[in-house]
């Protein structure tokens, strides 16, 4: 124990942090499950057009829902596009969200973030106000007017979201910089000539990037849910295209049943509706779970 | 000379991700009526966490596991002891500020930053005194009758019951909890601010009047350390543990308060338990001194003893280790670390660290052994 | 203090600035002839959109066209919603206050129970307590409040028949129609003018009609509050001055409620902006499912539209709302943390 070299004890502790605690565990087992459907999607659900697999296939445009039967499991969905097909083929498009989301503004708002906190200068003022300005407006609505401009689609939900959503990563990241910034190792090195690439790279992302993880993993779910709103109130794809949000649209004339049967189409809402909950609390329970181990306020020994 | 608080082989543990830290291992040590007591040893070595567990306000992980720790409350009767660690919560708090309480090291941390110092120091009038306060807020409404304005008036039957034998009556518990009637409080509040100016005036700083009303960070360190001082003087306790009192202040701020402490064992302390790794500070100011290592108490001595001829090695050591006037050569380094204390060494905890260390010293740890009239030692050695 | 105010409503100005400049970017980015077709209404005016740009100089340089917009919102002209069919400006006062009054009734709720349960977790660290509110909390997080909503319908409208969506019931709607004389709308909202009128029918009504969206609102944005208080709590409770305050005899309930929860607050209102956000966005989701015709379901509306002048009017007066909050939020920072001075 005392020959353990003191990084791997660190982490070893951290990693104990993250699995002592039951919602990690749940968390990562949700997520995997998601990543292998999504992996395992053609296997899954065989597309019926090959060139667009993320077209729900449908037999007939009844608009009445059809209960889970041996051909359609989970049933069907208003316009009787089968809801399994959907599920599984919406887990990629959620990933397909969330990742995209995630990594362009997560990378372009650290890199501006690290470089405004760095240097400071008329760069970093200028940026800053750009982000009050884009703070005044939240996400969401600043989020629709874009894609209202760019034109509906999937695509366009994601180029919005990101737009919006840099401004979190550099103000997150700029004020763990700022603490950094005039630390003792930090003078040291620039002190010893390290150049500024180098300092940033080594010794100020490495110590500044856990708020910034945390908030990346909370983001994956939180920009799910955005997308998925906006697919509902018809800002998405086109009809028929495997978006669990959009599905819940699809459903949304048929959440009361018959007057005799009133929760009769419960599946069309429940299982895409379900979907999008368990992906977005897998995420929000890893990151609570980082937070937990990496936040020193927190964490206990 | 009677004791006033004796602690009887108290053991405190804290269960950590590492595993249990033994931080306590059987530490006995009296403090007798009129004397100042220290407790001398390296960070780490227990000082804190000895007398945080006599005033029983361990946090978590920290558990007091084992031991007495006996308090002698009436000194007429010598016999009498209370167990503090048997006693109840709530008798505790009573106990708490009122005849044992504690100054704190940090005084920067030792104060709460959004309230502002006046009320901080009444709190301790209004936790031990309120009888007595509301006896002043009824007589002076019979003078004045409009002296705490509506909320004197509204409450003046709560106020009158108060001032009466009991302030914790029920009714006045439950109104303590209700939105508006939680206001009855405010001639009390009225009141203890009122002592409290008295007892920061008289703690050497001027214009009280206006200090009170002051937020922490709006004062100097030495400031802070004599409102902390007043919080823990407010009700005239009959034992003040000073927990590193000293050791966060510039050198003059630390011989003002230090003179101040010396002042007030004259005309108000009764005893006084210091806390201090500054070996000068002991010297100067305490009558015994017992030096803890690694969680146990390895010699206890009269002041003038244990610089004159220290028994334990540890205490030599210690002593070496400070440099004097007329040095010559290197100072005197103790060899080693401090022992982890979740896996501490057997027998005597300071063996590996020991150039006299024997077979046994591995083996069995030693208990206090009397040497000499008042001179006690926990050593394979004598 | 008063300079401080001045210069955060000279920031206001500045944020609106770059707000507009930024929104009006966005419709540039619509071929004028796309911008010229939000004036016609019918697909035989087609024929006109040429003239209707070379009328409105939709063709002109960007500058030009902002500054004859920032005139003509100066004057108070904001344009045309066909959402609304109305103007603008008239719409607005006809929807704010149905938004208004949703959160009249969550943001208290929010707030106490945010507090409340964020203060309990944290002053009992990992019991059942604890974890129970800290599962609330990230479920919470977790739901979209559109899903949310749409399942309280399903089982509340639905299968109870209980709480139906809209702003108030056909029957009261068309009491009120039929006998304008002996209602009058005060502020617009239903429940606070029914109290004023004397009119428990009306109040009662809207009030049933409130229950499901503020539940909805309250769950949703309570999670970061309990979540930010409990974490707080945590810290505080570690801290020196609690162990001064125990030294001094105080009991618990005094050092949760007077010593720690005061310092708890201060990362709360560090968030208070994001709280006002998420209310924001809340309301969006909240109306657009309960059918409640407020601020969020008009802009919901106008973006399935693509009636992009309505859709700048609001992001504008929304910039508005959140720089006074965020003004508000600051002052309450001051008042509660004596360290901060406001110059």
């Amino acid at each position: 124990m005392k020959t353990e070299h003191p990084k791997l004890r660190e982490f070893k502790f951290t990693l104990y942090r993250i699995f002592k605690n039951p919602a990690a565990i749940i968390g990562f087992s949700l997520l995997i499950f998601f990543t292998v459907v999504a992996l395992a999607a053609p296997y899954l659900a065989p597309p019926k057009y090959a060139h667009a697999p993320y077209r729900m296939p449908h037999k007939g445009f009844s608009p009445t829902p059809k209960a889970p039967s041996e051909k359609n499991i989970f049933g069907t969905t208003s316009g009787q596009y089968d809801i399994y097909y959907g599920v599984v083929w919406g887990t990629r498009t959620a990933f397909k969200i969330g990742l995209w989301v995630v990594c362009v503004a997560g990378v372009i708002g650290i890199a501006l973030g690290v470089i405004a906190g760095y240097y400071g200068g008329w760069f970093d003022e200028i940026l800053m106000r750009l982000v009050d300005i884009m703070w005044s407006v939240p996400l969401l609505v600043m989020a629709m007017t874009i894609v209202v401009a760019f034109g509906r689609g999937l695509n366009n939900i994601i180029i919005a979201l990101i737009l919006v959503e840099w401004r979190w990563y550099v103000r997150v990241i700029r004020s763990e910089v700022l603490k950094l910034r005039d630390q003792d190792f930090v003078q040291a090195a620039r002190l010893m000539g390290v150049s500024d690439f180098k300092i940033m790279w080594r010794h100020i992302l490495p110590n500044s990037i856990y708020p910034v993880l945390i908030m990346a993993s909370m983001d994956m779910g939180s920009m799910v849910i955005t997308a998925s709103f906006m697919s509902f109130v018809g800002l998405g794809a086109p009809k028929g295209f495997a978006d669990w949000g959009q599905m819940v649209a699809l459903a949304r004339n048929y959440i009361v049943g018959p007057p005799d049967d009133p929760l009769r189409y419960w599946y069309t809402v429940v299982i895409p509706g379900g979907c999008i909950i368990l992906f977005v609390l897998a995420w929000n329970l890893i990151g609570d779970a980082l937070r937990d181990a990496f936040d020193p306020k927190l964490r206990r020994r | 000379m009677s004791a006033i608080l004796q602690t009887r082989n108290l053991i405190t543990n804290f269960y950590t991700y590492e595993g249990v830290v033994k931080a306590l291992n059987n530490v006995s040590i009296t403090v007798r009526r009129g004397e100042t007591f220290g407790l001398v040893g390296e960070s780490g070595c227990g000082k804190s966490v000895t007398v945080r567990s006599i005033m029983r306000v361990i946090s978590a992980p920290g558990k007091i596991e084992g031991g007495q720790v006996l308090f002698f409350r009436d000194e007429a009767k010598p016999d009498e002891a209370e167990d503090l660690l048997q006693k109840n919560e709530a008798d505790m708090q009573a106990l708490r500020g009122d005849t044992i309480s504690m100054i704190f090291q940090e005084p920067n941390a030792a104060l709460n930053p959004v309230m502002t110092v006046g009320e901080q120091v009444a709190e301790s009038f209004l936790f031990h005194r309120t009888a007595s306060l509301a006896r002043d807020a009824v007589a002076r409404m019979q003078d004045e009758p409009g002296a705490y304005g509506l909320s004197g008036r509204l409450f003046k039957s709560f106020l009158q019951k108060a001032a009466g034998q009991d302030p914790r009556l029920p009714m006045l518990k439950i109104a303590d909890r209700l939105p508006l009637l939680r206001r009855w409080r405010k001639p009390l509040l009225a009141e203890a601010l009122k002592r409290s100016v008295k007892i920061i005036g008289q703690l050497g700083i001027a214009n009280p009047e206006e200090i009170i009303g002051r937020y922490p960070h709006q004062l100097s360190g030495g400031m802070k350390q004599r409102i902390v001082i007043a919080i823990a003087l407010a009700c005239q306790p009959d034992l003040l543990i000073a927990d590193e009192a000293t050791s966060n202040l510039d050198v003059t701020i630390q011989a003002q308060i230090l003179d101040l402490l010396h002042q007030l064992k004259k005309t108000t302390i009764q005893s006084i338990l210091l806390i201090t790794h500054d070996l000068g500070v002991v010297a100067e100011t305490c009558d015994r001194v017992g030096v803890m290592y690694a969680g146990t108490v390895c010699e206890v001595a009269p002041v003038r003893a244990l610089f004159e001829k220290p028994l334990h090695p540890y205490s030599a050591a210690l002593l070496n280790s400070v440099p004097k006037l007329h040095q010559k050569g290197e100072l005197a380094a103790i060899e080693g670390s401090v022992p982890n204390l979740v896996t501490p060494p057997t027998g005597c905890r300071f063996h590996p660290r020991c150039d006299k260390a024997l077979e046994i010293c591995l083996q069995k740890n030693p208990e206090l052994k009397r040497m000499a009239q008042d001179h006690f030692v926990a050593c394979h050695l004598y | 203090m008063a300079a401080y105010i001045i210069r955060r409503l000279f920031f206001l100005l500045f944020v609106l600035f770059g707000v507009s400049v930024l929104i009006f970017g966005l419709m540039m980015t619509f071929s004028p002839e796309r911008r010229a077709a939000a004036y016609i209404t019918s697909p035989q005016q087609a024929k006109d959109i040429p003239r209707i740009v070379e009328q409105l100089g939709l063709d002109d340089p960007v500058y030009l066209q902002y500054l004859r917009w920032v005139g003509r919102v100066a004057q108070g002209n904001l344009g045309w919603s066909l959402v609304a069919s109305s103007t603008v400006w008239d719409a607005f006062w006809r929807y704010f206050p149905t938004t208004l009054e949703l959160n009249l009734f969550a943001a208290p709720l929010v707030i106490l129970v945010g507090i409340w349960l964020g203060t309990l977790a944290g002053v009992n660290r990992d019991t059942w307590l604890d974890h129970a509110t800290r599962i609330f909390a990230i479920v919470g997080w977790s739901l979209p409040t559109f899903l949310f909503a749409l399942v309280l319908l399903m089982v509340f409208y639905g299968y109870f028949n209980i709480f139906s969506p809209g702003i108030i019931s056909d029957s009261v709607q068309l009491w009120l129609a039929d006998h304008p004389d002996q209602f009058t709308r005060y502020t617009g909202m239903y429940t606070i003018d029914g109290l004023l009128n004397g009119n428990l029918r009306v109040f009662a009504d809207a009030l049933a009609h409130l229950v499901l969206p503020v539940i909805t609102q309250v769950i949703v944005v309570v999670a970061l509050l309990m979540r930010v208080m409990r974490s707080g709590m945590i810290e505080e409770m570690g801290k020196d001055y609690v162990i001064t305050a125990r030294a001094k005899g105080a009991d618990f309930r005094t050092i949760y409620h007077k010593h720690a929860r005061k310092n708890a607050l201060i990362p709360v209102i560090t968030v208070a902006g994001q709280l006002v956000a998420l209310s924001m966005e809340g309301s969006i989701a909240v109306e657009v499912i309960f059918n409640r015709q407020g601020m969020g379901w008009w802009l919901a509306g106008s973006a399935t539209q693509l009636d992009m002048p309505v859709l700048m009017s609001v992001c504008l007066f929304i910039g508005v709302v959140f720089v006074v909050a965020n003004l508000i939020i600051d002052l309450m920072y001051a008042a509660i943390d004596p360290r901060i001075r406001l110059e």
